[in-house]
This record gives structure tokens, C-alpha cells and sequence, in this order.
């Protein structure tokens, strides 16, 4: 049976350039970036590629690009490390952040809680959400207080993007602004995730590169306090010796992205293509109401459970999962499924999501199609 | 080329010997398999100990199948095995009876969810590792019978399975022993063909079942269990307890009495929190009552005789049973130790299992009515 692949959101296959940018790194930049000699030379320079590489993608200056071992590392750089250091010292900080967020944010915002921030979680993709959060703005007791806006670009779950310079224009100008842009890179221009002005981080695995590698942009002037101590690395900011060969990747991935950003418009007919079928087959859309990236769609059966579902799809071939990264199997209710639809809890625990990417042909649609319409043919368990 | 999942089998894996050499032994029968783990019960607090219910038995099993290179998937059953095994469990002992948990999970949770979600992924058949034989009797009829090591024999926990979900089961075990299981098990290259079997209730690891069912209450907002008075036979008062759910019928270690005559827990009286205690003639009861009774074949219309096993660990003895409105009345030939309500009563024919279900009085049964009995 050929499997059919439709899970792009959790990890991206090798996009072929980034195979090759590996191999060759392996060979000629498997030095330490640190050390002074030839090889040592090499590998900072394919290192220092890398970086430029990213810039680019992010349009802004290399010199600010901290990379990091994936995604995750990255967005938690960005909000604690914006927080700065020492216990005690979050107590003076608002931090604002959405309701539809990847735990990468919302853990990391809850640990700024858990030190005395005072964190406030809105439902940002609405208007209601919006106004709440002017009138957290105008209180004048909280003008003193140091601000973090912490926002995913799009979300993994269901592609709903958030409109951020609309939201990071209501935060005070003062703010410091951390976006998670690991699902929006590759599907939306940079311009609607990437401010010279923001904290960025983004991950090289929903890319074509390799898990482990991410980056995030630090804008010169914020005090980024260092979450990895042991050396003087990427400017103190992560310590450690870098990775360079999968970084290599990285940067190949990078380069990339203009094609990956223009087969969007092609991956978005499968998706509708897919997404109308999953319609006339009982599904319901999660998230339809909202603007989302062309890559997803996130659809509840109601009486299905979304674990059975997923394992019932990868028996008949079909990849997709259950939303939220989990590898114990258990069955959280979706979060952000939960916000995006507040009155009908049934959603949030019989979601699948089928994410698709730009290897993702006609034919694979037609086979995601006819796996759904084997199962959901089935007595739901 | 036959359909998908014609012949696809759902083997339940619970990272033990027995359902990994049941997966296994299946496998080079050429059967196409789908191993599932059931996640029932996180361990917590004082009951993270033991290795039972852990994330350890999980890799286990995970890894049993990658090692037969078998997909694999955990499925979360907490809320299930929460509503129908230990919320019942708690509720039976704090009214002062020895429920039978294994019973209700392989009733409601394990055979039961498993086969609704066989149903979802699409396989004809499920298999576990239990030690029963089953078969196709004259007529059609599913046969369940004693698995044929009798240390190890399960049918007494799987009386009240559905006979449509046996009908679909397997038991690849039911002809081996334990010691063949293993051996088995290290032909077939398993990898954990030698690991401790479980003992204790899975979700009680360390055995402290007045503890547990005490945490639980607390954890749900129930009051604490009213201390009372042990008794002997004649009302006397012999000590103070501290609830009737820490005893069991038969129990006689940890009464706290001292020295004197061995006693043992002869009755609980929940309502007034006494527990009476006797010797061991005093334990000795005539029969059994079962209320709501399941039958694998058609039900009983008149009375007969067989085996009936009023606990797991006892053997069967012979009885005279009475059917009586849904349930059974069973009078047995010699009298039996220790008859407990809650437990199960199971009737036996020679090897196989008719059908039994939850009892609901035992002892000396002089009032019971058994007019409702239909012929």
C-alpha cells in the first residue's frame, strides 16, 4: 500500500537540496565553529552561511540571528530570555499572549506566571479579543509595567493566522513583541510574521530541513538573558557548539522557501479539494471562520475520537494526526480548538488534522480521500 | 487480493510476557496485526510505586512491537476505566463489599473498548494474552472454557464478556502454560519474555487498598469512612475499627485483636459500621445469591447441577443452581469458605464457563426467595 502523507505541520520530508547541503557539510564542516584552526574555519563558515541564510528569509541582519536546536528552543529563548533572568524578576511584566497558542509559548508564558508576570490570555482572533486587550492598555496601573506580546503567526492546529501588526499596533509602543513563526514561515510572506523590531523564532523541521534547527531573530538592543550557559556562542546568547551540518540544512531550506511559498496557491486547491470532501462526510471545519495558511485543515467527526481516528487513517495508509504533538497517546482536548469554538466541546476531541505541503500531488488528495471514506464508513469507538 | 483488514487482528498489548507472546505466536500464524495498548490509569502521589499501570509497561509494549514490526497505538481509556472499574471498586468497598475490578475491566474496559475499537480500525478480530480456551460448540454457539494451566486459568474475570465480542476474540495462550508461554516467548524472539508478572491490582500497586479507597473518596469530595466496632458472633465488642472498607470476608490478618483464637471477618455491616468476626467454622456458607446474572449460551430456565467459583482464587465447588428472576440462586453440596458479596459467581460446566455475574448475598441464604424462578 502507498502511504499518503498528510501531516507537513508535525515534520516536513527532506526537501532535496537540504539532503545535499548536509551530506556536503558532513564532509567538509565537521569542525568546532569555535576553534581556531582550519577546520574549525570551515564550519564556522558554513555556520555563518546559515545564518545569512535565515536573515534573508526573515529580511533582517545575520548578526542578529541566534540559531537554536529546533522551533521550540527558539520561542522559548525569545519569551524567557525577553524576560530576563532571575526569579523575582517577572513580577513587573504583563505578558500577553493568545488563546489558540503552541505549548512553546503558552508553557513558557506560564512560567513567566508561575514568577509573578501577570499573564493575560485573549482570544486574539476576534474583535472581542482585540478590545480586551485595549483596555488592558489603558489601565494606568499596568502603563508602568515592562509588556510582552507573545503570538504564534499561524496556528499548527488549524492555520488560523493572527492579524499582528493590528494586535502588536493596540500593545504599547514599548512592547517587546515575540512571535512563533514556526508554521507560518513557508506559507505566508514574511512580511506578515517577520519585523525587524520582533523577536522571531522559527523551525527548520516544518520546512524541509531536519528537527533540531531553528533560529530566532534578537533585535539589536533587547537584553536577551541566556537560557544555555557553558560558552560564549552565538554571542553568549546560546551556549553550546552548534550543529553546523543540520544547520547546513537549515540554510538549504531557507533558500528554498520563495518555491515553497509560491506552490501555496497549488496546495491550497487539494486542501479545499479535501477539505469540501471531508465536508459531505459529516466533518466540520475547525477554524473555517477564520483567516488561515493554505497548508491545513482541521476537521471534527462527531462521535469519532480523534486517536482512534488517526490510528484507523495510518491503517489504511493515511498520515494525519490529532493536532496537538503528543507522544503518550493520551487524549487532551485540544486547546485551541476549545477557544476557536467555545459552545461545542465535542470538536475539540474528535479533531484530525491533515496538513499538506508542496510534494503533496492530486493523487495523494484522491487516497486521503478514499482512506477517510473507508473509516468513517465504520461504527465510530 | 482480499480487502483491507479482512483478516487485520487487534492484539491488546499491556507490555507484559503474556499478551507480547500472544502477539507473537499470532504473527508467525500469518495473521496482519494491530497492537494497541489501553492507557487506563495514571499512578499517583503515594501510588506511584510498584510498575503497574506505569509508562514503563507502555514502552514495553511499544516495543514488542517494533521488535514484530507490528503498528502500534496507545489509546486512552482513563475516563472508561475511571467510570466502570475504580469508581465502582471505591463505592463497593465504602458499602462494605470485596468488589472484583479485573472483572468489570475485562467486561466494560478491556474487552469491551477493545472491540468497539476493533470495529473503528477496522479488524474482524481481537486477541489478548488471557488464559482461556475458546470454541464453536454443535450448534454454532461460542464455547468458553478454563485455559489449560490452571494457576494461570482467566475465564473466571471473562464470564460476563458479551458472547458476540468472544465470538470474535482469540486467546492464543489458553493451551499454554506459563512456562511454555515463556519459552514460547524466547523462540520468538520476544523481548521481555522473562518479566515479572503483576500482582497486585494494577491501579493499587502497593496493595493499601483502605489507603487507596480512602484517597479517592478524598479526592472527590467524599466523606470519610465512619470508624465502628468489631463483634464476634454474640454482639460482644471486641475492638474499634477504622471503616469498613478496610476489610474484606475471610480477611483475618490485620484485625488488630491481639492474641487469642484466629478470627476472621465473618460479615460487614456498613450501615452501622460493624464488622463481625468468627473462627473459621463461622465462615463457612451455604450459597450464593446472584441478582443480575450474564449467560454466554441461553439462560438456564430450570435448576441443574454444576460448579459455581465465588472467587478467583478458589476452585469450584458443586452446587445446586436455582435460576431466579435474572440471576441464580446457588446452594452449595459442602460449604464454602469466605462467600463474598461483590465477588463474582461463576457457574461451571466441567471446563466450561455458563455464565455468572456480581454476588449479591452469601452465607446461609435461609430467606431466600426463589418464587421468581420461572421454569
Amino acid at each position: 500500500m502507498r502511504r499518503v502523507y498528510l501531516d507537513h505541520h508535525a515534520a516536513t520530508p527532506l526537501w532535496p537540496t537540504v539532503r545535499a547541503a548536509i551530506a556536503r557539510a558532513h564532509d567538509e564542516a565537521w569542525g568546532n565553529v569555535s576553534s581556531a584552526h582550519q577546520e574549525g574555519r570551515a564550519a564556522r563558515a558554513t555556520l555563518e552561511q546559515a545564518r545569512r541564510a535565515v536573515a534573508q528569509a526573515l529580511s533582517v541582519s545575520a548578526v542578529d540571528v541566534v540559531l537554536t536546536a529546533g522551533g521550540t528552543e527558539a520561542v522559548n529563548l525569545g519569551v524567557l530570555g525577553a524576560a530576563g533572568g532571575a526569579a523575582g524578576e517577572a513580577a513587573d511584566l504583563v505578558v500577553i499572549t493568545s488563546a489558540l497558542e503552541h505549548p512553546a509559548v503558552a508553557q513558557s508564558v506560564e512560567a513567566l506566571a508561575a514568577r509573578g508576570a501577570r499573564r493575560v490570555v485573549l482570544p486574539l482572533h476576534e474583535e472581542r479579543g482585540r478590545d480586551a486587550l485595549r483596555e488592558l492598555v489603558a489601565q494606568p496601573s499596568l502603563r508602568s509595567k515592562r509588556w510582552i506580546v507573545a503570538l504564534q503567526a499561524a496556528s499548527h492546529e488549524t492555520g488560523t493566522c493572527l492579524d499582528l501588526p493590528e494586535i502588536v499596533a493596540i500593545a504599547p509602543p514599548s512592547a517587546l513583541v515575540v512571535i512563533d513563526a514556526c508554521q507560518a514561515v513557508g506559507k505566508l510572506p514574511a512580511s506578515r510574521w517577520a519585523r525587524p523590531e520582533w523577536l522571531v523564532g522559527i523551525a527548520g523541521a516544518k520546512i524541509g530541513a531536519t528537527a533540531g534547527t531553528g533560529a530566532l531573530h534578537v533585535p539589536r538592543g533587547v537584553a536577551l538573558a541566556a537560557r544555555q550557559l557553558g560558552g560564549a556562542q552565538e554571542r553568549g546568547r546560546r551556549a553550546g557548539t552548534p550543529e553546523v551540518a543540520s544547520h547546513a540544512g537549515l540554510a538549504a531550506a531557507c533558500d528554498a522557501l520563495p518555491s515553497r511559498l509560491a506552490s501555496m496557491s497549488r496546495v491550497a486547491v487539494l486542501r479545499d479539494r479535501l477539505e469540501t470532501a471531508l465536508i459531505a462526510r459529516g466533518g466540520v471545519v475547525n477554524g473555517a471562520h477564520t483567516e488561515r495558511v493554505a497548508s491545513v485543515t482541521n476537521v471534527s467527526f462527531r462521535g469519532w475520537r480523534k486517536t482512534t481516528l488517526v490510528a484507523a487513517l495510518d491503517l489504511e495508509g493515511l498520515s494525519v494526526s490529532a493536532g496537538a504533538a503528543c507522544s503518550s497517546g493520551l487524549e487532551e482536548p485540544s486547546r485551541a480548538i476549545t477557544a476557536l469554538h467555545p459552545d461545542e466541546p465535542w470538536r475539540a476531541e474528535s479533531c484530525v488534522r491533515a496538513s499538506l505541503g508542496p510534494e503533496t500531488t492530486d493523487d495523494d488528495v484522491e487516497r486521503a480521500i478514499a482512506a477517510f471514506e473507508r473509516v468513517l464508513a465504520r461504527t465510530p469507538g | 487480493m482480499r480487502p483491507p483488514g479482512q483478516d487485520r487482528v487487534l492484539v491488546a498489548m499491556s507490555g507484559g510476557v503474556d499478551s507480547s507472546v500472544a502477539a507473537a505466536l499470532l504473527l508467525e500464524q500469518g495473521h496482519d496485526l494491530v497492537g494497541v495498548t489501553l492507557h487506563l490509569w495514571d499512578a499517583s502521589g503515594a501510588d506511584k510505586v510498584g510498575r503497574c499501570c506505569a509508562p514503563e509497561d507502555r514502552d514495553d509494549a511499544r516495543r514488542t512491537c517494533e521488535a514484530l514490526g507490528i503498528p502500534h497505538f496507545v489509546i486512552d481509556e482513563r475516563q472508561a476505566f475511571r467510570e466502570t472499574v475504580v469508581d465502582p471498586f471505591v463505592r463497593a468497598y465504602r458499602s462494605g463489599t470485596t468488589p472484583s475490578p479485573c472483572v468489570a475491566c475485562n467486561q466494560e474496559v478491556k474487552l469491551g473498548r477493545l472491540a468497539a475499537l476493533a470495529d473503528s480500525l477496522g479488524c474482524a478480530r481481537i486477541a489478548t494474552g488471557h488464559y482461556a480456551r475458546l470454541s464453536i460448540d454443535a450448534h454454532g454457539g461460542i464455547v468458553l472454557e478454563r485455559g489449560r494451566d490452571r494457576g494461570k486459568d482467566q475465564s473466571y474475570f471473562l464470564h460476563g464478556v458479551a458472547p458476540a465480542i468472544l465470538a470474535r476474540m482469540l486467546f492464543p495462550l489458553g493451551h499454554l502454560t506459563k512456562p511454555e508461554t515463556r519459552a514460547e516467548g524466547q523462540r520468538l524472539g520476544v523481548p521481555n519474555f522473562a518479566k515479572k508478572d503483576s500482582q497486585e491490582l494494577c491501579f493499587v500497586p502497593d496493595g493499601d487498598i483502605g489507603g487507596f479507597v480512602d484517597r479517592r473518596a478524598e479526592e472527590r469530595g467524599e466523606p470519610a469512612m465512619s470508624s465502628g466496632v468489631l463483634r464476634d458472633t454474640n454482639g460482644a465488642s471486641l475492638g474499634t475499627h477504622e471503616g469498613v472498607h478496610r476489610y474484606t470476608i475471610g480477611q483475618r490478618r490485620g484485625l488488630g485483636l491481639g492474641g487469642g483464637p484466629v478470627r476472621y471477618v465473618l460479615r460487614i455491616l456498613p450501615d452501622t459500621a460493624e464488622v463481625v468476626v468468627g473462627d473459621e467454622r463461622e465462615l463457612l456458607g451455604q450459597g450464593i445469591e446472584v441478582r443480575d446474572a450474564r449467560w454466554i449460551g441461553e439462560p438456564p430456565v430450570s435448576t441443574f447441577v454444576a460448579h459455581v467459583q465465588a472467587r478467583y482464587r478458589h476452585a469450584a465447588a458443586e452446587a445446586v443452581v436455582t435460576p431466579c428472576g435474572k440471576g441464580f440462586v446457588a446452594r452449595f453440596l459442602e460449604p464454602q469458605r469466605a462467600l463474598a458479596p461483590g465477588q463474582a459467581g461463576v457457574v461451571y460446566l466441567g471446563e466450561r464457563v455458563l455464565g455468572g455475574g456480581t454476588i449479591t448475598r452469601a452465607g446461609m441464604l435461609e430467606s431466600v426467595d426463589t418464587t421468581e424462578a420461572t421454569p
